[in-house]
């Protein structure tokens, strides 16, 4: 069981999450829908405390992790694996080693973190991580660079990454808005098939309001940085949307895909040797 | 579940099934062994071909720390008006060679990048004349030039130009290289002529990236000029090599800690220059 009490987080002057208050029973899919800036990627951010929050607590079975600190919070956020829109692979590592990076943290001992640095993998992690990607059906692509695969091959490779860690909860930020629909499909199927076989809590932020129907069991609108809605995506039907954001269906969909194509921490600005 | 834990015979298995993914192969195993030999005996080699040993290095250390002792206090001597002139005339030496190789690596950088000069055998060869500039150090060049034009700091701004302009040459035409066609694109669609498109479409994506590197060469030029004057060619170097001659370990300290401030003042400032022009896009 995850809850979020109040949790708020300022930039500034700007409330990106104002005040919410969640509560995930283990095991479900939710998907986090909202207009750009509506504040579902600092939610996310704030769970795996990659952003720390201004207020509020987020407790995970009645255990306080908002104020967790070094190996605490390092295993915290192992247990709730993140997946980001650009996959956030390192390019240049074969993807056995981008999957093998998922197990860093389960390794003691200082011998096997010495091991780490050397890159130095046990063959059961490494068969660990073979059958992970076979699962995935990416064994053939083990011993490629990441950089080679297509995009929806490197956020299955990124999912993988995320089962090594054998976490509790899957947060997922726009896994799929820079695929193309059928890539797509099979990164929100690895996603739902997680969810049901592992049992493992998926919150994945979405902006295409029919994946969130068909793959979610609860769906969450967020606008301004509070929650507008949540229940059961059956309730959220058209009317609904125009309802909470003054807008159709359609229009929603298409600003928020526009929003996230020109999203700027994903485009990275061209650097020179000196910058 | 897949992520559950192994037993060996699982193991054995993928191994089987993928053995790569376990390791390298006995041949590649053996061939690290044996590069790692090799590399190694070379190590070993050198240090004893230089009759590097223990008791050598800890008596030089012994030596330096006599030299550092005899270093405190520095003191300016009588003649510091002397040492203030000389830095004066490094810095000098170093901006104006700076500035004059950096200003003809400017058109050889075009020349030299693929996606300006087509000729591939020209721009072939343009590049290896620089490489082999490149290959003559600064010092050799500072000597070849007190020959030629007498000692003095001319001989010093001659050698520093000299031996920057192929590496900022080399710089800047993969800077260039490296340059958005799209933009110079846009500038020949307008019906800009080679030079306009280099002028408008290339120059303004690597200005800042050349006028960068040639700060950092002014600043790396700064502290090599101090060598140039040991061999006569200007600047504060021939006042260090003097006292050093005469062992006024004191002098040299003071006129350290001046280069060294000097430096320091020369990166900070350049650092704000850089930030300016490279931020202000």
């Amino acid at each position: 069981m995850l809850e979020i009490e109040g949790l708020t987080r300022r930039f500034g002057s700007v409330k990106a999450v104002d005040g919410v208050s969640l509560s995930v029973p283990a095991g479900q899919m939710v998907g986090v829908i909202g207009r750009s800036g509506a504040g579902k990627s600092t939610l996310l951010r704030l769970i795996n405390r990659l952003t720390e929050p201004t207020e509020g607590r987020i407790l995970f079975e009645g255990r306080d992790v908002t104020k967790l600190r070094g190996k605490d919070l390092r295993d915290w956020r192992t247990g709730c694996a993140m997946i980001f829109q650009q996959f956030n692979l390192v390019q240049r590592l074969d993807v056995l080693t981008n999957v093998l990076i998922g197990r860093l943290n389960h390794r003691h001992g200082v011998l096997a973190k010495l091991g780490s640095l050397l890159c130095q993998f046990s063959p059961e992690e490494r068969a660990m991580a073979l059958s992970t990607l076979e699962r995935f059906d990416l064994l053939s692509t083990a011993l490629q660079r990441s950089d080679t695969l297509s995009g929806g091959q490197q956020q299955r490779v990124a999912i993988c990454r995320a089962l090594m860690q054998q976490p509790r909860i899957i947060l997922a930020d726009e896994p799929i808005a820079s695929l193309d629909p059928r890539n797509a499909r099979t990164v929100m199927d690895a996603l739902a098939q997680v969810n049901k076989r592992d049992g493992i809590t998926v919150l994945v932020n979405l902006h295409h309001l029919d994946t969130a129907r068909e793959y979610c069991t609860r769906v969450v609108a967020m606008q301004q940085g509070r929650v507008v809605f949540d229940g059961a995506p059956s309730e959220l039907n058209a009317a609904r949307i125009t309802q909470i954001y003054g807008i159709s269906e359609a229009e929603f969909q298409a600003e928020a895909a526009a929003a996230v194509k020109a999203a700027p921490d994903f485009d990275l600005p061209r650097q020179s040797a000196l910058a | 579940m897949s992520t559950h834990h192994m037993g060996p015979a699982e193991i054995d298995s993928w191994r089987a099934r993928m053995p790569r993914a376990f390791g390298p192969t006995p041949r590649g195993r053996v061939l690290r062994v044996l590069a790692g030999v090799a590399f190694l005996t070379w190590l070993i080699g050198t240090l004893w071909m230089f009759d590097v040993t223990l008791t050598r290095l800890l008596n030089g250390f012994s030596g330096l720390m006599v030299i550092i002792r005899l270093m405190v206090p520095p003191s300016p001597g009588e003649m510091w008006v002397e040492i203030l002139q000389g830095i004066a005339e490094s810095l000098a030496m170093a901006f104006l060679g700076t500035f004059i190789s950096a200003l003809i690596a400017v058109p050889l950088g075009f020349l030299g990048a693929r996606n300006v000069m087509t000729n591939t055998l020209f721009r072939f060869s343009l590049r290896r004349i620089f490489d082999g500039f490149r290959g003559v150090d600064q010092l050799i060049w500072a000597l070849a030039y007190v020959r030629a034009v007498g000692l003095g700091p001319l001989a010093g701004v001659l050698a520093i130009a000299t031996a920057d302009i192929a590496v900022l040459a080399k710089i800047y035409a993969e800077a260039i290289e490296n340059a958005e066609r799209k933009q110079a694109e846009g500038i020949a669609a307008a019906g800009g002529s080679p030079t306009l498109v280099m002028r408008f479409g290339i120059l303004p994506q690597v200005a800042p990236i050349m006028l960068g590197h040639a700060l950092y060469f002014f600043e790396s030029n700064t502290r090599s000029a101090t060598i140039l004057g040991v061999v006569g060619a200007g600047g504060i170097g021939l006042q260090i090599a003097e006292r050093i001659r005469v062992r006024y370990w004191d002098e040299v300290a003071f006129i350290i800690i001046l280069m060294v401030l000097t430096v320091a003042a020369i990166d900070w400032l350049s650092g704000k220059v850089r930030r300016r022009l490279i931020g202000a896009r």
